[in-house]
């Protein structure tokens, strides 16, 4: 001891006294890392750590990973089932049974009276593959409604309809290790420091190790565009010119790879057509980069050994998203980079399990990429459920944006909503409160009792969350990963696939189908289900292989992973065969017209609105919002403006204004930055009654996800003292 | 139904064993390594400390092995001693657990996620509004060429630690192990004074618990090799650490500043940095603080006031109501009673008849009492200041470092000379002889004859004034602090000693005037000597003010900025504060020149009251805003996140009061 002290003070660092370590999965995002809680004496949690020896995060975890375990109790939680008659009226406690009596009643009589369409099931991507699973076995099965779709049309439906159709069905066909070999790596509009930490830190190493040119497309100066070598601040909405003008440079230069094209797609005349269109002495108008840099890009991506691209919700959220993907698998294609170590179109997925409710929720089809569409696969479906055939839709109903729109029209009269917020994720929250209102039966099933979208519900189911339950998550490079329980169910709450089976007791079809009760039994059927054939040729989302004991012990396993592979490797990459799940086998280039049918700034709104993730929270922040070490970092709503605008409007920085648009209106904090551009604001997207007061949402026509981040907005003085208030009293957490 | 419901728990639990190494014979990761944290199974090379090799002297030629400038007469001499963390007494197992360490961040690969922090916070539970570890950032440029560069910072374990030599109850331990600035929460008494010191915001007063606490240096994963867990939670591989001075594996500088960070003259932190990116010439802070950092010819960016509010005189004078009003009262009291004490008794000494006369009176008790009861009042109101006032009796645990504890020393000894003169004086008051005359039946005067009164409350008094005078000096070195360049400043001085002055000689002249008046003596001569102390007091605080105002209006740096907000934000109230103080000294000098020429008559005691209690209220003006206004140097905080400004308005408008959303309610 330094500084003449002699005698010794205590010193004194809590200690988790850990008695033992429990293997789960984060329940976030789609990253899929692996985290170990540590129990103690009690067996309650003390703390929690990143698996070290888990291949995809290698031991380190975000934020909101960290934090995760904290989330157990946190307040709001639902403890036990509610009911009420009128949405205006009080909740009523009730008993499970009665709830679920009550629920199925009410779904048969609007079926019965309005047709088995009329009552919808929304479902999410936070739940567990095996109960994904078991809510497709339900709602198709038993319930029998064909209006079944998942919260993932708000953010992965666009690249599972860009993936169907240029490689014949969905799955990103890379992984993180392709980190590791790329010669050259472009990301359309993905903010990895911000959505995907743990990604960005495998790309980090990757860097570190080996440096490569790093392209980022961004509206905005994100940390990754930062980061770049090469920013390209596009001009919102405009991905598709971007891309046709880099493909007309590589086919007019003779760049791309023919022997792969002549091998491996179809459409090639037909791109090359296209393209002709889109030379960047005239794109560079349209998308806002200029031609060099066009050149420079596409030269610098054709000639790279190997070139990968990953985009998130900046491709998807838009009304070109299915398209967007598309033409980032044509330029993947025409380069030759699908399938190969490097040099890939990886899709970076949004939520925890987005992959499972994709290969198993039935929401888009049936179970493991089948489509409802192939009478081959309804009938192999009905057979092993053991149920009539004719039982399913020979076609696919609606998608969440057209189910909700569906309720104002009067097709749709009751919905049960299973751990998602429409109240505050769709776009236009005005119009959606005005549908959930006007249902005759709403029935929400949720962790939280507080989720805004329960303000409308009729019952509410309070559900388990993550660790309370067990089953499994596919991640973004479709590792399947599992979730132990580690601890009891919070007070009366019951785990979803819980629920789903007692729901399916309370229909005829739930008679006869099996609804096993232990979540390894459940998985042990879609196993069964994966293995087989695809158009003569070995399914690719095979798990027949995998078992709980299996994915634990690999610490995650990749698809396909067939019950004669060794090892407990799986599948880094789909496609490296250059075999494609198509009819012929071969991918399809997609041409992609690119039409701007986008609201943009005018006179009346000036200013593009783009919205976002940030860091520390989740989705609508009923998690995140109620941990404290989470929500500090951004407690209350914010708007990223940039100070030469704000100047001309005498606007300052942390004072409050209103936005109008022609939806509605939200009010804001405001923080000058010039991280974006002088005719564009940034809001973050996860607080009640905010951006999605103004969004559009045009909808995109193959996968019908929203357009959340192109919209026009008008910025207002507002009384500062009356913002302040609006801005407590308009959200709970 | 009913069935179904009832075995929920049993449908759902675990088909699979889930991983345990503790259960696995073989953990190989701790073998070899001590037993204070378990390694996690399969652990990777990042959350290792390397193994490097170890330059002998660090930049500043401190030694790096700091075994050999241990101080002598420890516990345990040798360099395998326990340092029992959590009373744990086996012995680490790092072979350079008595090296210098410290951080080491790569500003150019921060990406802000807060993994570090989070980290930080579950490891130490730390609540919501409390944090060891911070990121802030600073940005500059125009879109698209904008460049944010994100700062995450701890505690710096410095070479001199100010913190440790600041606290007065010695709550702060530098330890030979890994040269951690360790800090005890138990000791600590709440005064929150090292968190002024310290100019890397580093330790952490908690509103809520009152108490201290800070960055422990995860010595407990330390002491096994391992990365603290912040560093070994970076998901952007800037954070690192090692025994200082040592370069991490493929990093290629090594500097100890980089943009938004404090001069490391003035602690020699424990840190360093790389930071290659060229950054644009101006980066500013997105919290409140009117600072911005510039770059200048020599490629160092220095902070330069951010004119954030523009330029517009507020008044705010209800702002002046703060939390700091305790050491308002404190300062202001205390510096008064000195001046009590001393005018009247130094006149004595100097032979002021009048003064000689009055100190033998029988209201020369009452004097001394009123003295004591100030200071008593005046340490009454720093004790409620404390996080745990009940702890008081720690402030003077650092005599040997700390300017507080030795403030708090000089004003107890103050304290202690009062009592100890008014009991010399008793047996020679003339109502207390009195009263213990009719009461008791005492003769005092007959019982203490022998003892010679006089001569000891002349010696007392005179060991009273240096106490007094220590305890001014103490007061006033308190806030000499670098990391305060606002205080850091003359005018602390001159203010404290002109309140002493003008304040003291408002109520000993109140005192000792009356008494003349009562005893029908003459007051020319002593309302000449209080009227001159009183006027030389303000000149000496305004000569401050003036320097102070110069100064500071030149000064580029966190004073500056701190003079911007009195000028702008506090505009008017530091504009009346000036002018009523100048109308005073000027008021007051033409009176006693009057006074002086004959041309009015002493009997002007009013207006010479009035005068003085309108010093009241500008000193009280005056003190409210040296406490509000200080900015410290501290590193760049982010938009809600240790922004001053939004912690206060989460407060104004009840959004505190929500615990998530991590700003203390304080109410």
């Amino acid at each position: 001891m330094l500084f003449g002290r002699k005698k010794r003070k205590p010193i004194t660092i809590p200690q988790k006294k850990v008695k033992e370590w429990k293997y789960t999965t984060c329940n976030y995002c789609s990253t899929g890392c692996s985290i170990e809680i540590g129990l103690g004496e009690d067996n309650k949690i003390v703390t929690s750590r990143g698996h070290a020896g888990a291949d995809v995060n290698r031991g380190k975890l975000c934020i909101k990973g960290i934090l995760e375990h904290e989330l157990f109790t946190s307040p709001g939680r639902g403890t036990e089932p509610l009911i009420r008659d009128k949405h205006f009226e009080e909740f009523e406690q009730t008993t499970w049974d009665n709830a679920l009596d009550v629920t199925a009643t009410k779904i048969k009589e609007i079926q019965q009276k309005y047709g088995r369409d009329a009552f919808a099931v929304v479902s999410t991507g936070q739940l567990l593959t095996e109960e994904f699973y078991t809510l497709g076995k339900l709602t198709r099965g038993c319930i029998g409604t064909n209006n079944y779709d998942g919260n993932t049309t708000l953010c992965m439906a666009s690249a599972v309809s860009g993936y169907k159709r240029s490689f014949g069905a969905d799955g990103p066909p890379g992984c993180y290790d392709d980190f590791e070999h790329t010669h050259c790596f472009m990301a359309f509009g993905s903010n990895l420091p911000e959505q995907h930490p743990i990604i960005y830190w495998r790309l980090k190493e990757a860097l570190e190790k080996r440096k490569f040119p790093l392209i980022v497309v961004d509206p905005r100066v994100t940390m990754l565009a930062q980061f770049a070598d090469i920013h390209l601040p596009i001009t919102p909405g405009t991905d598709c010119v971007l891309i046709n003008s880099m493909m007309h440079v590589i086919i007019n230069e003779g760049l791309q790879d023919t022997a792969y094209i002549d091998a491996h797609t179809q459409g090639f005349d037909e791109i090359k057509a296209l393209v002709q269109d889109y030379d960047p002495k005239v794109a560079q108008h349209e998308c806002g980069i200029d031609e060099d840099t066009i050149r420079n890009v596409a030269r610098l991506y054709a000639n790279a050994p190997a070139a990968m691209s990953i985009w998130t919700m900046g491709i998807n959220q838009s009304t070109h998203g299915s398209d967007g993907v598309a033409n980032i698998n044509n330029l993947n294609l025409i380069t030759g980079n699908i399938g190969k170590p490097g040099g890939t179109s990886l899709s970076i997925t949004g939520q925890c399990n987005a992959m499972g409710t994709r290969e198993w929720s039935s929401c888009s089809g049936l179970p493991g990429y089948r489509y409802l569409e192939n009478a081959d696969d309804r009938q192999e479906i009905a057979d092993y459920w053991g149920i009539d055939p004719e039982f399913f839709p020979k076609q696919r109903g609606m998608a969440q944006t057209d189910i909700f729109p569906a309720i104002e029209t009067g097709e749709i009269k009751g919905m049960w909503l299973v751990a998602t917020n429409p109240m505050t994720s769709m776009p236009n929250t005005s119009r959606i409160r005005k549908m959930l209102e006007s249902l005759d039966f709403l029935v929400v099933q949720d962790v939280y009792r507080d989720v805004e979208t329960n303000q409308y519900s009729h019952v509410y189911f309070p559900a388990s969350v993550w660790s309370e339950k067990e089953g499994c998550h596919t991640n973004t490079e479709r590792r399947v990963n599992l979730i132990s329980k580690i601890v009891p169910c919070f007070a009366n709450s019951k785990p979803d696939l819980w629920i789903f089976n007692q729901m399916a007791k309370r229909f005829e079809n739930g008679k006869k189908i099996k609804f096993p009760d232990k979540a390894e039994d459940v998985f042990n059927e879609m196993k069964e289900l994966s293995k087989g054939q695809s158009y003569g040729r070995p399914r690719n989302l095979d798990i027949s292989g995998m078992s709980y004991e299996k994915i634990i012990k690999a610490r995650g396993i990749q698809w396909p992973y067939r019950d004669t592979d060794e090892g407990l490797k799986g599948t880094p990459r789909l496609y490296s065969d250059g075999i494609f799940p198509t009819k012929s086998g071969k991918a399809n280039l997609i041409p992609v017209k690119f039409f701007n049918n986008n609201e943009q700034p005018c006179n009346d709104y000036p200013f593009w609105l783009n919205s976002g993730r940030v860091v520390e929270h989740f989705h609508t922040r009923t998690r995140t919002g109620k941990i404290g070490n989470c929500n500090k970092f951004s407690p209350t709503p914010y708007m990223e403006m940039n100070p030469d605008a704000a100047l001309a409007l005498g606007i300052e920085h942390m004072s409050y204004v209103r936005l109008t648009s022609r939806r509605g209106d939200a009010v804001v904090m405001v923080q000058l930055t010039q991280r974006v551009a002088q005719n564009m604001v940034f809001i973050p997207f996860h607080f009640h009654d905010c951006v999605n007061r103004l969004t559009l949402g045009l909808l995109d026509p193959y996968s019908r996800q929203p357009a959340f981040k192109q919209c026009s907005v008008r910025i207002q003085p507002v009384d500062q003292a009356e913002a302040a208030r609006l801005n407590v009293e308009r959200r709970s957490y | 139904m009913t069935e179904e419901v009832t075995i929920n728990e049993t449908n759902t639990t675990s088909a699979v064993q889930s991983f345990d190494p503790k259960a696995s014979a073989s953990t190989p990761e701790q073998e070899g390594r001590s037993n204070h944290w378990e390694v996690r199974t399969q652990e990777q090379n990042y959350a290792y400390l390397p193994d490097q090799p170890i330059k002998e002297k660090n930049r500043y030629g401190k030694r790096i092995d700091l075994l050999d400038i241990t101080d002598v007469g420890i516990e345990q001499p040798e360099a395998n001693r326990s340092m029992f963390i959590n009373e744990n007494p086996e012995v680490g197992s790092n072979p350079n657990r008595n090296k210098q360490h410290g951080f080491f961040f790569t500003a150019d690969n921060c990406i802000g996620c807060h993994a570090c922090e989070s980290a930080c916070a579950e490891k130490n539970d730390t609540p919501a509004h409390l944090a060891f570890r911070s990121v802030g950032y600073v940005e500059g440029g125009s879109y698209p060429d904008y460049k944010r560069m994100n700062i995450s910072m701890a505690c710096n374990h410095c070479d001199d630690p100010v913190c440790l030599k600041g606290c007065p109850t010695r709550a702060y331990t530098k330890h030979a192990e890994y040269g951690a600035v360790l800090q005890d929460p138990e000791t600590c008494f709440g005064c929150g004074y090292c968190t002024w010191v310290c100019p890397y915001n580093a330790p952490q007063l908690d509103p809520v618990k009152g108490q201290v606490s800070k960055c422990n240096m995860c010595v407990d994963r330390l002491e096994v090799g391992l990365k603290p867990a912040c560093v070994s939670a970076c998901v952007g591989n800037a954070l690192d650490f090692g025994v200082i001075e040592n370069t991490p594996e493929n990093r290629e500088q090594c500097k100890t500043s980089i943009p938004g960070f404090p001069d490391p003259s003035i602690t020699q932190p424990n840190i360093r940095f790389q930071q290659t990116k060229s950054m644009p010439i101006e980066m500013t802070r997105p919290d409140s603080m009117p600072v911005k950092y510039h770059r200048n010819e020599k490629g160092d960016y220095k902070p330069v006031i951010d004119q954030k509010t523009g330029k517009a005189k507020h008044w705010n004078f209800s702002k002046l109501n703060s939390r700091e009003n305790p050491l308002v009262i404190f300062t202001l009291f205390a510096q008064a009673a000195i001046g009590v004490f001393f005018i009247p008794f130094l006149g004595a000494l100097l032979g002021v008849d009048a003064l000689i006369n009055f100190n033998q009176s029988a209201m020369f008790l009452p004097l001394i009492i009123t003295t004591l009861t100030m200071t008593t009042f005046a340490l009454l109101m720093s004790v409620s200041h404390l996080g745990k006032p009940h702890r008081f009796y720690r402030g003077f645990n650092n005599l040997r470092h700390s300017p507080m504890a030795r403030e708090g020393f000089g004003l107890a000894l103050f304290s202690a000379g009062c009592g100890l003169i008014a009991l010399f004086s008793l047996p020679t008051n003339f109502w207390v002889v009195e009263v213990a005359q009719q009461t008791l039946a005492l003769d005092l005067p007959q019982l203490t004859r022998d003892f010679p009164l006089a001569t000891l409350i002349k010696v007392t008094g005179i060991f009273t004034l240096i106490a007094g005078f220590a305890g001014l000096f103490y007061m006033n070195m308190c806030y000499q602090i670098k990391a305060r360049p606002f205080w850091n400043h003359l005018q602390t001085a001159t203010s404290f000693t002109g309140n002493s002055l003008s304040l003291g000689a408002l109520v000993s002249g109140v005192i000792v005037i009356s008494t003349l008046l009562v005893q029908k003596q003459d007051i020319n001569q002593v309302l000449t000597i209080f009227a001159s102390v009183f006027i030389t007091g303000m000149i000496i605080e305004g000569i401050g003010l003036i320097v102070h105002n110069y100064q500071l209006n030149r000064n580029e740096d966190e004073g500056g900025a701190a003079h911007y907000v009195q000028c702008t934000t506090f505009g008017k109230s530091y504009l009346l504060r000036n002018y009523l103080l100048a109308f005073n000294i000027i008021a007051s000098t033409i009176l006693l020149t009057l006074q002086l020429l004959n041309v009015i008559d002493s009997s002007l005691l009013l207006v010479w009251l009035v005068l003085a209690i309108l010093n009241c209220f500008t000193a009280v003006i005056g003190r409210a805003l040296f406490y509000i206004l200080v900015i410290p140097t501290t590193m760049p905080g982010a938009f809600f996140w240790r922004n001053k400004g939004f912690e206060q308005h989460a407060r104004d408008i009840g959004l505190a009061d929500n615990p998530a959303t991590g700003v203390a309610p304080l109410h």
